[in-house]
């Protein structure tokens, strides 16, 4: 059997106690999400929605820590079956396709969507697997000055991948 | 026949930068902390 939160244990060794309220999930979940106990953030979200089904935070927490997880096939589930949940989830469901390399399938949900820092990120990493090389360095050099992390590194593979080396020393000096 | 091995330059590096904008929702609201909180504030 699955090892139990101590909340739980508590709640069934003293069976008249009500079961735990919905803050108090949300307690432990935040406490998981905290931990990265992916896998037990889950559960608990779980516990959240046979309570309060289609609760858009439990939703959302669900989603994210199953990508956490690495269980790309039942974050795509779970967002399929959120389809009440106000919460735009196209950008996540692109970047499981992704991860599914399901490239094609992940750039058209893509180019439905208005374009934003994250969608356009995803992009060029999709169209450099797809090896669109050139594509995918203009898509970096669009988002220069979006200050993302370490994309330099993504625009230099870019660049190298489509033969234009003699690019790089100027690319990373303008940095 | 088979050709001759040769040494083909490494692949570069690609960072998954996209997971990085994969992240929790805020929920502090949603826990009993921030209650306890209000009722201190109350008391306090």
């Amino acid at each position: 059997m699955a090892p139990k939160t101590k909340e739980k244990l508590k709640a069934a060794a003293a069976p008249s106690q009500p079961p735990p309220s919905i803050e108090d999930l949300f307690t432990s979940l935040n406490r998981h999400i905290q931990r990265s106990e992916f896998t037990q953030a889950v559960k608990v979200a779980n516990q959240v929605l046979s309570v309060a089904p289609g609760d858009e935070d439990a939703v959302r927490c669900k989603v994210v820590a199953l990508i956490k997880a690495d269980k790309i096939e039942d974050a795509l589930s779970a967002i399929q079956s959120a389809q009440k949940v106000s919460f735009d989830f196209s950008f996540y469901k692109a970047y499981c396709l992704y991860r599914q390399n399901k490239l094609d399938e992940a750039l058209e949900l893509l180019e439905k969507q208005d374009k934003t820092q994250s969608g356009m990120l995803l992009e060029s990493q999709i169209l450099y697997r797809l090896g669109k090389m050139d594509s995918c360095v203009d898509i970096c050099r669009n988002l220069q000055r979006a200050k993302i992390d370490s994309l330099e590194i993504n625009l230099v593979a870019g660049l190298v991948s489509a033969g234009r080396a003699s690019e790089v020393q100027g690319t990373l000096d303008a940095i | 026949f088979p050709p001759a091995l040769q040494s083909i330059p490494r692949n570069p590096i690609v960072l998954d930068l996209a997971d990085s904008f994969i992240d929790f929702p805020s929920i502090e609201n949603r826990m009993k902390k921030d209650k306890k909180g209000f009722i201190s504030r109350l008391w306090g």
